[in-house]
């Protein structure tokens, strides 16, 4: 493989790649602000020079003259300085020697860099969104650490212009670093932002006639490496360095987008979402309602038991169970999968099914399909359907219609079912309601509704998972905040259940039921 | 002595002297003639022995630039002719449009066919409006005699030009730029590689050549190269031919001139241009268009290396130096359009570098951070000193704000602005001083005499 070195470290690289890239993949860090692994390279920011030696016998470096200033003398004195080449848009050589950290030269030009990109800028930082994971800061501390020289008044722009429903800008924090421009154009491919004026007077504009409203605006602020875009939604809800995060996977559509889930551990509170780069998935991106999802672990829940409609504790709760499902044979009971439950949960009911009840019926609940977007949000939007079907192995399970029609049938006296969407509406569900119905569930929705029984299951924030994807990769989901309410994971609802009916279903904790899921994919053959 | 000649402006003097009747009696169109008689790697070799150093400010030879397009390729080439004549002082291309503009028609045959195009852009400056007339006029006279069209003056060889308005921005003078704004986008420099041979307008390989280098292309085949460029004084330099001078400012006689390329900067300025105002002296020179650094009448060569191209000059007076592409460059300062704006001792230097610095503020496009904040930051100590607010430590910043623009920017407009302020702080730092020390009030208070 052919390589180059950076402060004198041996950094392999593959052909096309720049500077950065190279660098970017061995973990060393180039400053940067425009440049973005996702997005094309525009180079604008200068934040990434570097001074490069080419490999022996192709050029030589060119060398520029620069004046300083010798206050000893008071005469300024000719010097010279290396032309310096942006990281991000000079392509690998092999041999070629890159200076980074260790040349004075690029320590002038970053920090002058730095000083410029904050000349005009408001140092708005009490009240920024931003502040904590801004790089203007983070790079101020790396590379600046000097008290500003340009006292007079900054450039006044606009600040808080709503750009559509999701997104405020302020032009007076933007460094025009086009990555959302960019990001419009080449990613959501909806390009309805662009840079108006010139010089220090630019700003970034959405088209006259449109507003930011694709099914990607959220991510303009993501890839924004300032405060110019901030997040209606996060706007003033929280200082990111309260809050603390966990490795999720997004439960909006069977793509799976790997996310962080940010939340406050003082409040177990969570803020947001954000993507979380995986080549083979998302990339580095979520779409809109992905990053809005992460309201559902507040929102709709289902937070105590019920019985009959009341709400009752988990223990009278659990002999209600007992009593409905007493002497049940299991080919009276439809057990209904969720593709919204991770992999442990729908084989905790598998194996209830299985291995105590004695019944093989299975069915298979979620969301109801939505339109796929070409870019990252695929129809189905449940984030397990491949996961319950690959659980449920031999006995697959069959649509929501074909239990309606058995049940219209007499064929089952009970139900056990997971989670709580159904891909019908209320009315149709009517004839569950007569039914011996248990429900597992973190939200409410049409199964809650019709139940007999509701256990509060965990949602996917308060619970390790495994989800199987449109792809079939299985993705492991990590806990973000402690279980609310009374809820628990789902398969320990389900071993309680078991146990309540005296079975045995051969786990009774998380990595004893992850043994026994072994044959259907489990985390360890994920990618995450 | 001055060698004058009448090559380029040939027909300046000529009644109707833009129309095709006046540019064929003095010999018009014969040399495309004779060029697309050539194969195409003779017309490259006869343009590369002329040595013409590109006119556009850079100074690169035409000839070799034709060679770095690809002798064949899947997609068209194209000819792209830069009359954005933004740079300030600069005014000879708009010469050519007005009154030679068959000798452009007729350079864009001859460069199309070299660089294997059939279509040719003239981009000019939006307020040129008589030179937009003046190329079309000559454009359609030219389609109508049959010397452009799908057989180009007869030949098996389809060419067509075209003039496409600019929209009044500096920096689309900039190649990359200019090809952006061709296409419709915005005026933007583009990022190098790759080159506009590459990936030029529309995608397509292109070759970008200001309007006096194609305007002069037709004299190499009329002399042939290798005589084209022994009229220069400059030959042994890779420096040919003939070129248009500018002067203006504070002279008597400002304008545009032809002469053979060696004359120096003394001549231009106290012959061609009728010296200084009455009762004044020039206080500098600024040489080629306002990005080039200022030279001063007592600035004195400093070559002692005998392979400096200087050495000849050395300890002579630098306004003694013929001026060339490549020992303008030796003297820290840059021939740049070969148009120079004098400066009179009546008026205020330090006003002169606050005028130019506004316009490098305002033109700037903004897209790279050390020339769209470094310009305005330059502008704004400026405004200070001028209106007495600014301090010592102000001054320092000029040099320091020049110097970490330098080098460190997407485009040459970054050179173009920081390379005045070295050269003004270099020059005039008493007088800055003094502005400071003054409150403002030291100066001559005058710019325009
Ligand atoms: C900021 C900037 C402005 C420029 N403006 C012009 C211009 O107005 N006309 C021009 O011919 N070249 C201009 N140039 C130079 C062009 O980029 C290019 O080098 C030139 O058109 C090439 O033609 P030549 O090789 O025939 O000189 C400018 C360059 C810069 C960096
Ligand atoms: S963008 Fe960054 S530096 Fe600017 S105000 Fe916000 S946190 Fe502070
Ligand atoms: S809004 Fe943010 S991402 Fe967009 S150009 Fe400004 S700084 Fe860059
Ligand atoms: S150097 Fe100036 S004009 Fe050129 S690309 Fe950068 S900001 Fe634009
Ligand atoms: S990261 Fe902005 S110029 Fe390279």
């Amino acid at each position: 493989m052919p390589s180059i070195k950076i402060d004198g470290r041996e950094v392999p690289y593959e052909p096309g790649d720049t500077i950065i890239k190279a660098a970017h993949r061995a973990g060393i860090d180039i400053p940067h602000y425009c440049w973005h692994p996702g997005l094309s390279v525009a180079a604008n920011c200068r934040m990434c020079l570097v001074e490069v030696v080419p490999p022996p016998g192709k050029g030589n470096v060119m060398r520029l003259d620069v004046l300083r200033w010798d206050a000893a003398s008071k005469k300024y004195v000719s010097d010279k300085k290396p032309k310096l080449q942006p990281a991000c848009q000079w392509s690998c050589d092999d041999g070629m020697q890159v200076f980074s950290e260790s040349s004075p030269h690029v320590s002038e030009a970053r920090k002058a860099v730095q000083e410029l990109l904050l000349l005009n800028h408001p140092v708005d930082c009490p009240i920024c969104d931003q502040a904590g994971e801004c790089r203007l800061q983070d790079y101020w501390l790396e590379h600046g650490r000097y008290r500003k020289r340009m006292k007079d008044e900054i450039i006044h722009k606009p600040k808080a212009v709503s750009f559509g429903p999701t997104i405020v800008y302020d032009a007076e924090r933007c460094i025009v670093c086009t990555r959302c421009v960019r990001f419009v154009e080449e990613v959501a491919k909806d390009p309805v932002l662009e840079k108006r004026e010139r010089g220090n007077l630019g700003e970034i504009f959405v088209a006259p006639g449109r507003t930011l409203d694709n099914n990607y605006t959220l991510m303009t602020e993501h890839v924004c490496p300032v405060g110019a875009l901030t997040a209606k939604d996060f706007r003033f809800k929280a200082r990111v360095w309260f809050l603390r995060t966990a490795r999720t996977v997004c439960q909006g559509c069977a793509t799976g987008c790997n996310a962080y889930l940010d939340y406050d551990p003082r409040s177990m509170k969570v803020y947001r979402h954000r993507p979380r780069e995986n080549a083979q998935v998302n990339q580095y991106w979520m779409c809109d309602k992905g990053m809005l999802s992460y309201r559902e672990a507040h929102e709709r829940r289902v937070l105590r038991a019920r019985v009959g409609g009341n709400e009752v504790g988990v223990k009278e709760a659990l002999e209600e169970v007992k009593a409905l499902l007493a002497g049940v044979k299991g080919d009276k009971v439809a057990f209904v999968l969720s593709a919204q439950h991770s992999n442990e949960d729908n084989h905790a009911l598998v194996s209830l099914a299985k291995g105590s009840l004695g019944g093989a019926d299975f069915f298979l609940t979620g969301r109801a399909p939505g339109q796929a977007d070409g870019v990252l949000m695929v129809e189905d939007r449940n984030p397990n359907t491949a996961g319950a079907i690959q659980v449920a192995t031999t006995t697959p399970p069959r649509q929501m219609s074909d239990l309606l029609e058995a049940i219209k049938n007499g064929r089952y006296t009970h139900v056990i079912a997971l989670g709580a969407e159904v891909p019908v509406d209320a009315k149709t569900l009517a004839g569950l309601e007569r039914l011996k119905t248990v429900v597992i569930a973190a939200h409410e929705g049409p199964l809650t509704r019709v139940a007999k029984v509701v256990l509060p299951a965990c949602s996917w924030a308060e619970a390790e998972g495994t989800y199987v994807n449109a792809k079939n990769l299985a993705q492991r989901s990590e806990r973000a905040i402690t279980a609310q309410g009374d809820s628990q994971p789902g398969w320990q609802w389900v071993v309680a259940v078991a146990q309540a009916l005296g079975h045995k279903i051969g786990f009774s904790k998380l990595s004893e039921l992850r043994k026994s899921l072994s044959g259907a994919p489990t985390a360890a053959s994920a990618s995450v | 002595m001055i060698n004058r000649t009448k090559l380029i402006s040939r027909t300046y003097d000529l009644p109707e002297g833009h129309t095709l009747a006046a540019y064929e009696s003095v010999g018009g169109y014969k040399s495309a003639r004779k060029a697309l008689a050539q194969t195409r790697d003779q017309v490259i070799n006869e343009v590369k022995a002329a040595n013409i150093r590109g006119r556009g400010g850079a100074g690169f030879p035409c000839g070799v630039k034709w060679s770095f397009m690809p002798k064949a390729s899947a997609k068209p080439h194209y000819l792209v002719i830069n009359a954005d004549e933004g740079e300030p002082g600069t005014f000879k291309d708009r010469t050519i449009m007005e009154k030679n503009p068959h000798s452009v028609v007729e350079g864009c045959i001859i460069g199309c066919y070299a660089i294997g195009a059939h279509a040719a852009y003239i981009y000019v400056r939006d307020e040129l409006h008589l030179s937009k007339e003046r190329l079309w006029q000559a454009i359609h006279e030219a389609r109508k005699a049959g010397y452009l069209g799908q057989k180009a003056l007869g030949f098996d060889y389809p060419v067509d030009v075209f003039v496409h308005t600019g929209a009044g921005a500096y920096i689309c003078g900039e190649e990359t730029s200019l090809l952006n704004s061709l296409e419709g986008r915005r005026g933007e420099p583009r990022l190098k590689p790759p080159f506009p041979a590459q990936v030029g307008a529309f995608g397509c390989p292109s070759t970008v050549n200001n309007l006096e280098t194609i305007a002069a292309v037709p004299l190499v085949f009329e002399v042939g190269g290798d005589s084209f460029s022994q009229m220069s004084a400059l030959h042994h330099l890779k420096d040919g031919g003939v070129r248009l001078f500018g002067v203006s400012g504070h002279v008597r006689t400002p304008g545009v001139f032809e002469t053979a390329v060696g004359l120096t900067l003394r001549e231009l300025v106290y012959e061609l241009g009728g010296g200084p105002l009455p009762g004044s002296k020039v206080l500098g020179v600024i040489p080629g268009g306002s990005s080039c650094p200022i030279l001063r009448p007592e600035d004195v060569v400093n070559a002692p290396d005998e392979k400096s191209p200087l050495h000849p000059w050395h300890g002579k007076p630098v306004f003694d130096v013929p001026m060339g592409v490549d020992t303008y460059r030796a003297l820290g300062t840059m021939l740049g359009t070969c148009c120079a704006i004098v400066l009179s001792d009546k008026a205020d230097p330090v006003l002169a570098f606050h005028n130019i610095m506004r316009f490098y503020r305002h033109e700037s496009c903004g897209q790279c951070t050390p020339c769209r904040e470094g310009t305005g930051w330059i502008e704004r100590i400026l405004d200070k000193l001028v209106a007495g607010e600014a301090t010592m430590a102000d001054i320092d910043l000029l040099h320091e704000i020049g110097s970490n623009i330098i080098g460190n920017t997407i485009c040459a407009f970054g050179e173009g602005a920081a390379m005045p302020v070295l050269g003004f702080v270099q020059k005039f730092r008493p007088e800055l001083e003094a502005y400071v020390n003054s409150k403002g009030k030291s100066g001559t208070g005058r710019l325009a005499l």
